[in-house]
């Protein structure tokens, strides 16, 4: 059979049980007196490896095979774990995950995997003992009735060589023949059967009426039977019992199983196919505006809730909750404090927590990043804790929180937090802020610290150095529509909150007219829009600002900003963005309305302003630009 | 009419699997179950003409939950679905009353023999 079209499951399911096993092995490490995690990880492993057996991944199966013996072991004696053999589990867990990985694109034989193989052999081999006990005595509650040494006909079965687990056919034949009659002598033992060295010949009376051929039959029925011969009768015993009546087969209710999995892909295009239907729904609803008639307004009304409502459903269909991505950070940050001999628990919360699976899969490596910070340059050494009257162990905690149409993931430790005079200092030094400032502000901070090349410096790296993979993780977010805010303090800790649309595809926008251009503005950092020319102006930091429920909002001025030339009208709208603590007035000429845009990302030429992050088409078929909230706050 | 199945693994790549070789071969899948427990609980409200059940699944293995089924009808026909080296487990399976076994990885052919052995 085509085992292709399963390889994508096996993929899917077999990533699933290892992030899972990941995590009982952490469970178990914190507590290793606690053998509970061992039954999980067992049947983890048993899976993986009866999937990898039908697709035929030899190396996959070799080690989950060599891993559950172990495992097993470790279950049936509820041992403690022992450093070495956690090592070892985790060792096997990482040598799974790259089988199971290169096995699905063919590149099974790249992998070595005779290490790790003959380190789970030996291990199990020292827990097993000298004398290995095969868990015989478990079943050997036997169906063997009273032995009637002698009486009835001797039948000799010998099942085929190639026949898997022959203790299970050798037991099925007996049953048949108790079909027939009185079973007894069973040679050897029935306890044999449970052995892996059960080479598949056995014998048995079999006191019954039944002819020669029958008895032959009704063994063979049982499977996978090379040779049956049934000897001459030496006495003839009880009746032959009846075989019990079928049971009458009752109607069944049909149930389908609730999920299925689908191919990303097919869930793109989908999305690509709605984007679509929006962009000719706002035609739609244009020209029914035009045309006042009646009949057509309804129609565009009707086709506007149903695609409404279509979009609604794929876009549910997309979201994934973000433990996907987050179940392998408390591995990852284990090894990473393990390797710098630093003491760090982690948390995650908000696990449930939904996102555009389009998001969710770019943030691993930004969210990694700011992790990887965490632990190496945040969390100060159990000594130097010790010195600063802290708990020896650090701690970090990644959150993700809904907040109305955003998700704000943040990342926080209880460091050493950012040393903003040194950052200060070099800041100046190369010119990047006012060579009189006094302080770095939070967001002053990040603007430095995520300017590439900055960042990297050693000399900062190595001091307070924050800075690694901050503009890798900046510009992600941004890309993303998203934005980054910083909060740090000196020995107290540092963190990081993201803020991410929960949607990319489509999103809701305010349009604004500047000059004869429309702009798109996504809601999702919209706070209110106020009237410029009827609030009072100031300057705060040299800057034009109004103040709004008490806090200074400063404005940009889109049309100055894009170079349109003429003036604004005197009154015109001001769109209030929030992105976190920060604040930032957008005054336009005029808005236009809302509307669902389609995001399509687009590559700006050279010397294009950075605040735009993508476009869309209008209704009437005419591009226009997304601004981008987080280029503008 | 076409036998009812109802197919008791843990792992949805395993259902999937032996839910497309018995649909092949023309029986209906009436119901899945992912623990021990859900294939109790199912076999009592469906009455498939054939179970077929994997032996580890959390909760209640497959063991324990062919000892409940064949407790409600005696007459339950269950095909174990075992891995290499579960031999014990096998012998086990089949004392508490399953009708036969098919050892992973599975080939279709050997699948449908076992499900026409059970089927009588």
């Amino acid at each position: 059979m085509d085992l292709s079209q399963y390889a994508e499951l096996f993929l899917a399911e077999s990533r699933e049980h290892l992030s899972a096993c990941n995590q009982l092995l952490l469970d178990w490490e914190r507590t290793p007196a606690n053998p509970a995690p061992v039954g999980g990880l067992f049947r983890a492993v048993h899976t993986v490896k009866g999937m990898a057996a039908t697709m035929g991944y030899g190396r996959v199966t070799d080690i989950a095979h060599r891993t559950e013996n172990l495992l097993d072991l470790l279950r049936r004696g509820s041992r403690p774990a022992t450093d070495e053999l956690l090592q070892l589990l985790f060792r096997a867990r990482d040598a799974l995950e790259t089988a199971v990985e290169l096995s699905v694109v063919g590149r099974e034989d790249e992998l070595d995997v005779a290490e790790v193989v003959a380190d789970l052999e030996s291990a199990a081999a020292l827990l097993a003992g000298p004398a290995r006990s095969t868990p015989a005595s478990r079943a050997a509650a036997a169906v063997e009735p009273p032995a009637a040494p002698g009486a009835g006909r001797l039948v000799e079965v010998t099942l085929r060589a190639e026949a898997p687990i022959k203790g299970g056919r050798a037991l099925l034949a007996l049953k048949r023949a108790q079909g027939l009659g009185v079973v007894h002598g069973v040679t050897p033992p029935q306890a044999a059967f449970e052995s892996d060295d059960f080479d598949g010949r056995f014998s048995f009376r079999l006191d019954s009426p039944a002819a020669a051929a029958d008895i032959e039959r009704a063994v063979r029925e049982a499977g996978d039977v090379e040779h049956v011969s049934v000897g001459g009768e030496e006495r003839r015993g009880a009746a032959p019992r009846a075989p019990a009546p079928a049971g009458a087969p009752v109607e069944a209710t049909p149930e389908k199983s609730r999920h299925i999995r689908v191919d990303l892909r097919r869930l793109d295009e989908l999305m690509d196919l709605i984007g679509e239907l929006v962009t000719v729904r706002g035609r739609l609803n244009e020209l029914a505006a035009a045309r006042r008639d009646p009949a057509v307004d309804d129609v565009a009304i009707q086709i506007s809730r149903l695609s409404a409502d279509l979009q609604a459903g794929i876009i549910q269909a997309r979201m994934t909750p973000v433990w996907q991505v987050f179940d392998r950070f408390p591995r990852l940050v284990r090894d990473l404090a393990r390797e710098l001999d630093k003491q760090v628990a982690f948390r995650v919360e908000g696990k449930e927590i939904e996102l555009d699976r389009a998001i969710l899969d770019e943030l691993g490596d930004p969210l990694l990043h700011l992790l990887r910070n965490a632990v190496d340059h945040g969390i100060e050494t159990p000594a130097e804790r010790r010195r600063r009257g802290k708990p020896p162990e650090g701690e970090i905690v990644l959150t993700a929180v809904r907040e109305r149409a955003s998700v704000a993931i943040s990342v926080s430790d209880d460091g050493r937090g950012i040393d903003r005079a040194r950052i200060l200092e070099r800041a100046q030094r190369e010119g990047l802020v006012d060579p009189h400032a006094e302080a770095l502000s939070d967001d002053q901070l990040l603007r430095v610290l995520a300017r590439p090349g900055f960042s990297t410096a050693d000399a900062v790296t190595s001091v307070s150095g924050r800075g690694v993979g901050i503009d890798v993780a900046v510009t992600r977010i941004r890309a993303l529509g998203g934005s980054i805010d910083i909060r740090t303090e000196a020995g107290k800790g540092t963190s990081f909150v993201l803020r991410l649309p929960v949607t990319l595809a489509i999103v809701r926008a305010l349009i604004a007219g500047v000059g004869r251009e429309r702009y798109a503005l996504p809601l999702t950092y919209v706070a209110e829009t106020v009237e410029f020319g009827v609030q009072p102006t100031t300057l705060v930091e040299g800057r034009e600002a109004i103040v709004l429920h008490d806090r200074v909002v400063p404005l940009v001025h889109l049309r100055r900003m894009l170079g349109v030339s003429g003036d604004a009208p005197r009154r015109c709208p001001i769109i209030v963005l929030e992105m976190g603590e920060r604040r930032s007035g957008i005054v336009v000429d005029g808005m236009l309305g809302q509307q669902e845009i389609v995001v399509k990302g687009f590559d700006p030429p050279q010397g294009t302003l950075p605040v735009f992050s993508g476009a869309t088409i209008m209704g009437d078929g005419i591009p226009a630009l997304i601004l981008d909230a987080g280029g503008l706050v | 009419m076409s036998h009812t199945v109802l197919v008791c693994d843990d792992a949805i790549f395993m259902r999937t699997m032996i839910s497309d070789i018995l649909a092949q071969a023309g029986f209906e899948i009436v119901g899945e179950a992912e623990t021990g427990s859900q294939a109790v609980e199912k076999y009592r409200q469906l009455k498939p003409d054939l179970v077929t059940m994997d032996i580890v699944m959390p909760d209640m293995g497959g063991i324990d939950a062919v000892r409940e089924i064949v407790k409600q009808d005696p007459d339950a026909k269950i095909l174990m679905c075992s891995a290499m080296g579960q031999q014990a487990l096998v012998v086990e399976a089949i004392q508490a009353g399953a009708k036969d076994f098919v050892v992973k990885p599975f080939q279709p052919s050997r699948v449908l023999e076992a499900v026409q052995r059970v089927l009588g």
